[in-house]
């Protein structure tokens, strides 16, 4: 039996796996055509390990594996003589380093292409925001006067990459966040000294026989994630930004419809700008438009997914085909002649799918390569020559696509996308001011960051959607990144019109400022610019960030990387809701940390909450003591509850395609 | 009357028992070298998962007397170990009718060839309660390997008086209003709370 085939009173049976209407009709298409997705092995591998989801197993030597009885009568020890407190804090500890070192490895790529676009050794780059690149060199100490944007960019990622090794004692970034925080950092060890050295050295502190306090192992933890968001996924967002455009508001849209019948449909997938940039520029190239006519398609059409696609949407406004949970359905559209990938969260499935059409899988990364995939290797020297190649194999694809497969099940959604810190402080004229002001006043009671991945364990797009919708009818400004920001594009709620939404206070701000009540802030290592938001709201009230009225959330999470993100936000003091469980709780003490000890140590802790009512409710009332550790105008959180009407209505999404 | 018991509430769906139990019934009996056998050696128990995450039953031969499957064997092929009381398949005499799968109110026969067989012809495949371990005094592969205790091995009735008196503390703690550790450790009662939340997101309103 497959989750599919489950018995279900509702009209399709998939409403239980997702909630987009483009996504339910795709399942018709696998279940009809006997095509395997993620839910199909999610529902093969039940039952789950016990020991694995609650992190008691240790594979880290061959003393081992070992594992811990967490009902307590079993072994209570690895042969090593670990017990289950650090059994969960290693594997977490190697989850951060997993996480942070993806994200920064990404920034490493972006920076080194950054490094041969000052030198003029690339072709499809160049300096794109060259004020963004002298601003940045100024905070890096880089000199700017009379001098060409060339020198400056060498010098700067020079400066940049001595952060990945291991001659400084704090990252370049770390002066960004507030004093206060700053201070909280150096007492308790968690200031990051090298992007690469803090991944290396949990790896080695998690070796046998190193670090054997859980705690210890933990606040390490928090170190090497402040690496990520400091550090490795901060240079990504702003080398990016410097290469490719800072971005500004720009109206696109959402969902499988975006795909076009009579086109060459291109899908960008994956995480780096870097190869889908030049792409973008390649596919419209008029020899290749050319091409794609006397092929018989009216032209060539580009849509993103996952990160990749938030990092073109955010710059460009290519449209957006999905999240996550997309990546099989959108080949089983039928109308797909090409994905290319770069990496991370690319499931090693999608090849399987591409097999069952026409679909041409591209691999680009060397460290990434698919199985069933053309590999087309990346190369930033020849750049655009390698995107044209890329382009042209899509094309010549497409006459083998069979016309009655094609099946695009929705009409797309309209959003908007573009919030970078520069563009909000933009429609505020400059200064956070007005925000600090609305937020004083209570107009807005405060900001959350819903953000993070699609989980086959939740609905898809629920929690995301529910959460927000709920955050926002209560005058929370909600800020969205990565499958997050994609879900409640979907969902309709990114259009300024969504400012019907949400409450009287947060509409009336989004109405004069013609803004969405959710901005999207970019991909998942864009989660820095929540990072800089947070600072800069922070310094000009001159108090902590964990004062502020802020909270993040990570519905849906699946990764390492949301992990890390996670970490960082927390340490970065903002309190954190997750709504999948992560692998702690075998060990009553780690949960007891993070959960509330945490708390005392750098003003933020982790709650686990799957139902998004539910998180509504514990993020509120936390804004709202906060609001009262500042002296602002608050409700007592003690009267916050569930609506009543959360069990009935519900969200009918503006866009939604029912 | 010696079982292998379960106790729900104790498996965590880790396989282990699976593993043990299709390792302990190859030819090698070495757990690297059972994945490489030809035909592969099959497990005889089967965990399946419960109606909610984060909830499994580890279900094997009950070794009934009578037993339904013996009785409907139409050549004889099923018959009982006397000594150690359990239900035994033999493959000469077995003829893969389905008989015995369809009676069983378990459902725990598959029909494979045996790793150690004569003829490579599938016959019916069942927990043979680890006979060999058995006449060696001690407790069957998958009973060895669970280190949660959802799986107990010994006679039926010292188990069950176990199990009362745990109920009755329970029971007299409640009454009495006594502190007393809970069945489940408030650690794993949160994982499974968690999980079961997880699945029902959404499901009770809300779009859906």
């Amino acid at each position: 039996m497959t989750a599919m085939d489950r018995d279900d009173k509702s009209s399709n049976g998939f409403e239980k796996l997702t909630m987009p209407a483009d996504a339910q009709a795709m399942l018709a298409v696998a279940r009809a055509d006997g095509i395997t997705t993620v839910w199909d092995r999610l529902a093969a591998q039940q039952p789950q390990c016990g020991y694995c989801a609650m992190g008691v197993s240790c594979r880290n030597c061959a003393m081992g594996p070992c594992r811990v009885d967490p009902f307590g009568e079993g072994p209570q020890k690895g042969v090593c003589g670990a017990d289950a407190d650090l059994i969960v804090a290693r594997n977490l500890g190697r989850t951060i380093a997993a996480g942070s070192s993806a994200h920064s490895d990404h920034g490493r790529d972006i920076l080194e292409v950054f490094n041969a676009t000052a030198r003029g050794e690339t072709t499809g780059y160049r300096i794109a925001d060259e004020q963004k690149l002298r601003h940045l060199a100024g905070e890096w100490g880089v000199e700017t006067a009379q001098r060409p944007v060339e020198e400056i960019a060498r010098d700067l990622a020079a400066a940049m990459f001595e952060d990945f090794g291991s001659c400084k004692s704090e990252l370049g970034f770390v002066d960004r966040a507030p004093d206060q925080r700053r201070a909280v950092w150096a007492r308790l060890g968690l200031t990051p000294r090298g992007i690469d050295r803090e991944n290396v050295e949990m790896l080695h502190r998690t070796h046998m026989g190193v670090d054997s306090d859980y705690a210890n192992v933990l606040l390490h933890g928090l170190r090497t994630s402040l690496a990520d968001g400091w550090g490795g996924s901060m240079i990504a967002t702003e080398l990016s930004d410097v290469m490719f455009g800072t971005p500004t508001p720009v109206m696109s849209m959402v969902n499988l419809g975006t795909l076009r019948a009579d086109h060459v449909n291109v899908a960008l997938h994956g995480h780096n700008p870097l190869l889908s940039d030049v792409i973008v520029q390649a596919a419209e190239d008029p020899e290749l438009v050319a091409l794609a006519r006397q092929r018989g398609a009216a032209g060539i059409n580009l849509v993103g997914l996952c990160c990749t696609g938030n990092e073109l949407l955010m710059r460009k406004g290519v449209p957006m085909a999905g999240n996550h949970l997309i990546q099989e359905l959108v080949i089983m559209t039928g109308a797909l002649e090409a994905m290319v990938v770069d990496y991370q969260c690319i499931m090693p499935s999608v090849t399987d799918v591409a097999r069952c059409f026409h679909t041409v899988v591209i691999s680009t990364s060397d460290k990434a390569k698919f199985p069933g995939a053309a590999h087309m290797p990346f190369d930033p020297h020849h750049g655009l020559e390698i995107g044209k190649e890329i382009i042209r194999r899509a094309i010549e694809a497409y006459p083998n696509r069979n016309p009655d497969r094609v099946r695009i099940p929705a009409e797309p959604v309209p959003m908007m996308a573009g919030f970078s810190v520069e563009a909000i402080l933009g429609a505020l004229g400059g200064t956070p001011e007005p925000l600090v002001k609305a937020i004083a006043d209570g107009s807005i009671r405060g900001a959350v960051g819903v953000v993070g991945c699609n989980n086959p364990k939740i609905t898809q797009d629920y929690a995301h959607v529910q959460l927000t919708r709920r955050l926002i009818e209560n005058d929370i400004l909600v800020v969205v990144t990565g499958c997050a920001a994609v879900a409640n594009g979907k969902a309709g709620q990114m259009v300024p019109e969504a400012a019907a939404l949400a409450g009287p206070g947060l509409s009336a701000v989004c109405r004069a400022l013609g803004i969405p009540p959710v901005l999207h802030m970019g991909s998942c290592v864009d989660n820095t610019r929540i990072l800089v938001l947070a600072a800069a709201l922070a310094e000009h009230l001159g108090v902590d960030i964990s004062q502020l009225p802020l909270a993040g959330a990570a519905p849906e999470w699946y990764s390492e990387k949301a992990v890390a993100i996670g970490a960082y936000v927390v340490a970065s003091g903002i309190t954190t809701v997750l709504g999948v469980q992560p692998p702690i709780f075998g060990s009553r003490n780690v949960v007891n940390l993070l959960a509330d000890g945490l708390e005392g140590v750098v003003g933020a802790k982790f709650a686990v909450e799957p139902d998004p009512e539910k998180a509504a409710v514990i993020i509120r009332r936390h804004i709202e003591a906060k609001r009262r550790g500042l002296g602002l105008p608050f409700v007592d959180p003690e009267t916050i509850h569930e609506p009543e009407v959360a069990r009935r209505g519900g969200v009918v999404a503006a866009g939604q395609q029912r | 009357m010696r079982t292998v018991f379960v106790n729900p509430e104790r498996c965590i769906g880790c396989l282990q028992c699976e593993f043990a139990c299709a390792v302990e019934h190859s030819r090698t009996r070495d757990p690297v070298l059972a994945l490489f056998e030809e035909p592969a050696p099959r497990k005889r128990i089967h965990v399946s998962a419960g109606p909610l995450p984060n909830t499994s039953f580890p279900n094997r031969c009950r070794h009934c007397d009578p037993a339904p499957c013996q009785q409907v064997c139409p050549t004889g092929a099923i018959w009982r170990d006397q000594v150690e009381d359990v239900v035994l398949v033999d493959e000469a005499k077995c003829i893969a009718c389905a008989m015995c799968a369809i009676v069983c109110p378990f459902d725990v026969l598959t029909y494979y060839p045996l790793a150690d067989g004569a003829n490579g012809r599938a016959v019916a495949v069942k927990c043979d309660g680890c006979i060999d371990r058995l006449r060696a005094g001690s407790v069957p592969a998958c009973v060895e390997t669970c280190k949660v205790g959802a799986l107990e091995f010994g006679d039926i009735n010292e188990i069950t008086a176990a199990g009362r008196r745990r109920e009755t503390a329970v029971i007299l703690a409640a009454a009495t209003n006594a502190e007393l550790a809970q069945p489940v450790p408030e650690t794993v009662a949160s994982w499974r709370v968690l999980g079961a939340a997880a699945a029902n997101v959404g499901r009770a309103g809300g779009v859906l």
